[in-house]
């Protein structure tokens, strides 16, 4: 709280020296073709995104903070004909916040960013429900020198508490124009376009407002509580301007909060509502995915006839349909993590259960809001390190950055159906046993990651818990749908860039260099043109299919990739690896789920592989090393398995944590980390499994 | 500004008793959370009532709710109001 600004104790004047009528407020003076600049800024759950939203719509772009990596959005509007650029400032309550995100929408307030010139006015956004709060940010901003429009949202919900208040008065008392409106049904919405229009018209008047100072600073210095002073004003007007003290309140979120914040119900409730979400994630993202699938076989297929058969047509589908296939395929799941939990922030419930498991969390070192991307990372990694910015507090944002990948991402499930149908194929329940075992496996382990980092690198406990727990509201589509849209672009592009490129490095590396094809294809291929002479041809088709499993085999065994799977051997092969599960962690740095593909060409059953995995499976399961012995044992399963549970194996997070982190340092720490938690976690299942189990 | 009599009946806000209203005298401590709170209107002067007690507590203050841990709840210090005594109107 270094940045104090010197007047505190001028607002109690405001109350007296505003009374001047807002009419006289100076209109900027742009030259009528000049953009206008306005900053949204409110406190957080006062709907400044559902303004937001309905004054820019899907014109607004995100983008960062200049020199930061925090996001702001910037929305263009035509109010009248007039190009107004609104800027959606961090929700906050204080200008004198200290958390990293406020204090950029403070500094931008002030002009203070570097590069970026102040704005030209300041819309105020105020929750007309709870006036005392709110005033206390728009006194701090009409101490600005800035013009100031003031949107008095969520009237509707204060006229079914039967609050009423006094626009007019609010006015005078401001010396601001001041507009109620609905944010959410869209009323008054005209009134404050106009009134924001005026803002940009030639001034009639000149005189700037005075701006407040005639009281002494008192900031931090004068031993008082310099929020007292200005809290006591907010009070004041709000009892001049409403009703507040004699309305009667709607008892519905009172009621509410009676179950859901209650330990232990709160707690069952909560349980509740993730479980849905995740069937939700996982069940209806199941068609969508299915249909991504199919789109990029379909592209790929498409691809194949139009490009004859050589190194371009395998990098396109290969290289590039197959990897962009891999990512996409996880938006669905995405969008709707994004979009039900954003539905639930809407509600007002995420801050109830931030409320009720912070005693959990805090245990690990972590506060409440850290479920949100440790739950999140059951569907993707990526999001869910996004989905990490809720967290105030840097050190607790970090610790949760950290362990959230280890977290069973859908990614794995691939990897965990495989092992599971390896080691009981014919028991349903074991193989349902197991693969829960994988995912509190990786939730244990995040546990106890957290646990260690709080006591050796980042030591201490998580921030105590100071949250607001907004009345309960109907969620609003349009924000969540937005809010959905905004995510999944990010995604798509992070993940998608990373991908792309890793995809083609990977695919050159098992591409290059060239080797002719096995003898035993040769001999295949030219039985297979004599038995079409003959008229065999469902014959001979078998045989070209089997030699072209025994070409791909082959070319990947002696590509880069092949190599590098052979110089891992010794590496792994303590973990009851051999070369080719090598070649199989290599090509997860794509995908994890690459894996399985991998497999499937690498032990000789072609790319088919992964539409028919019983066929895989079973192979798999009668792969023999060269002096006979099986390759997929108990023990190298169990390794396997693992190893996949806490890998760090997906670049793309990595690029996600690089980005949120702002720096190279604590990626490589994650990858670090995880690899050799897991390298040694897979060393001690193989080496234990296979004493023990044959 | 605080009376005389006030110091015997200051309390900590976890201590205080759902339904119970009191008004903050004074907020130990100037950490960033403890900024939070103030931020949140729990400041020198503000009446708060418990809505749930335990830790995290839930207290209203204005007309909002906020979740706060205990171990934050324990430096801000309160003055209760009794039958026919608002600490609201002590004179300032």
């Amino acid at each position: 709280m270094k940045d104090v600004s010197p007047n505190h104790g001028g607002v109690i004047s405001a109350g007296v020296s505003r009374q001047r009528n807002y009419k006289s407020l100076p209109s900027l003076r742009p030259a009528p073709d000049q953009i206008l600049t306005l900053a949204l800024v409110g406190n957080p759950n006062a709907g400044k995104t559902t303004l937001f939203n309905a004054l820019t719509g899907l014109r607004a772009k995100t983008a960062n903070f200049p020199g930061t990596t925090y996001e702001q959005k910037i929305g263009r509007a035509q109010f009248d004909g007039r190009e107004i650029v609104i800027i959606d400032l961090p929700g906050l309550y204080s200008l004198e916040s200290a958390a990293p995100e406020e204090k950029l929408a403070s500094d931008t307030l002030h002009g203070r960013l570097p590069g970026r010139s102040k704005p030209d006015a300041a819309l105020v956004i105020l929750d007309a429900t709870n006036l005392e709060r709110n005033l206390f940010l728009a006194s701090q901003v009409l101490e600005l020198d800035l013009p100031v429009i003031v949107a008095l949202n969520m009237m509707d919900m204060a006229l079914n508490d039967g609050i009423h208040i006094d626009i007019d008065r609010m006015r005078t008392e401001l010396s601001c124009p001041v507009v109620p409106i609905s944010a959410r049904t869209g009323k008054g919405l005209a009134d404050l376009r106009r009134e924001i229009t005026r803002l940009a018209e030639p001034a009639k008047v000149t005189d700037l407002p005075a701006v407040i100072r005639d009281k002494p600073d008192c900031g931090m210095g004068c031993g008082g509580c310099p929020f007292q002073a200005r809290y006591e004003w907010t009070e004041a007007l709000s009892g001049k301007v409403s009703n507040v003290a004699a309305a009667r309140r709607s008892q519905r979120t009172e009621k509410l909060d009676e179950i859901l914040t209650q330990p232990a119900i709160g707690l069952v409730v909560f349980a509740g509502v993730m479980l849905s979400l995740f069937t939700l994630i996982f069940w209806a993202a199941k068609i969508p995915m299915d249909l991504i699938n199919r789109l990029f076989e379909v592209m790929g297929g498409g691809i194949n006839a139009l490009v004859p058969a050589g190194d371009l047509q395998s990098l396109l589908v290969d290289g590039v349909v197959g990897g962009l296939g891999g990512v996409l395929v996880f938006l669905p799941q995405i969008c709707i993590l994004f979009f039900v939990l954003s539905l639930l922030e809407d509600t007002g419930y995420m801050a109830r259960a931030a409320l009720v498991t912070d005693k959990l969390m805090r245990r690990l070192g972590l506060p409440g809001k850290a479920f949100v991307p440790l739950l999140s990372a059951h569907a993707c990694a990526i999001p869910a390190i996004m989905s990490a910015r809720i967290i105030e507090n840097w050190r607790d944002r970090l610790v949760t950055i950290l362990v959230t990948p280890l977290m069973s991402c859908s990614a794995r499930i691939p990897i965990y159906a495989m092992v599971t149908a390896l080691l009981f194929p014919h028991s349903p329940f074991k193989a349902a046993m197991l693969f829960a075992g994988a995912y509190a496996t990786g939730i244990i382990f995040a546990m106890a990651v957290a646990l260690v980092l709080r006591r050796t690198i980042l030591p201490g406990g998580s921030q105590p818990l100071v949250i607001e727990l907004p009345p309960y509201r109907l969620p609003g589509w349009r924000t969540a749908l937005l809010h959905t849209f905004d995510r999944a672009k990010i995604f798509v592009q992070q993940a998608g860039t990373v991908i792309l490129v890793i995809s083609l490095v990977l695919w050159t590396l098992s591409h290059y260099p060239k080797s002719a094809a096995p003898e035993r294809a040769v001999a295949l291929t030219t039985q297979a043109a004599q038995l079409d002479k003959s008229g065999q041809t469902t014959q001979a088709e078998q045989m070209r299919v089997a030699a072209d499993r025994l070409t791909a085999q082959s070319s990947l065994e002696h590509s880069y990739a092949g190599r590098i799977g052979h110089v891992l051997e010794p590496a792994i092969r303590p973990l009851g690896f051999d070369w080719q599960i090598g070649i199989g962690i290599l090509s997860s740095f794509a995908a994890r789920e690459a894996v399985v593909s991998t497999l499937s060409i690498v032990y000789g059953l072609g790319e088919s592989g992964e539409d028919h995995p019983n066929s895989l499976y079973d192979t798999l399961q009668h792969a023999v090393r060269s002096d006979g012995t099986a390759v997929f044992t108990t023990a190298t399963c169990a390794s396997l398995l693992v190893f996949y549970i806490l890998a760090a194996q997906c670049l793309s997070t990595s690029a996600v944590v690089r980005r949120e982190t702002r720096s190279l340092k604590w990626p490589i720490f994650q990858i670090v980390y995880m690899t050799g938690l897991a390298y040694f976690a897979a060393l001690v299942v193989f080496q234990v499994v296979s004493r023990f189990v044959q | 500004m605080v009376p005389d009599s006030a110091h015997s009946t200051e309390i900590p806000l976890h201590r205080l008793q759902p339904g119970q209203c009191a008004v903050v005298r004074r907020v130990d401590s100037d950490g960033d959370e403890v900024q939070r709170l103030k931020m949140l209107g729990v400041c020198v002067g503000r009446r708060v009532e418990v809505v749930r007690a335990g830790d995290p507590l839930i207290i209203r203050i204005f007309s909002s709710r906020i979740g706060i841990s205990a171990s934050l709840a324990s430096q801000v210090w309160l003055e209760l109001c009794t039958p026919g005594h608002c600490a609201m109107k002590t004179p300032s």
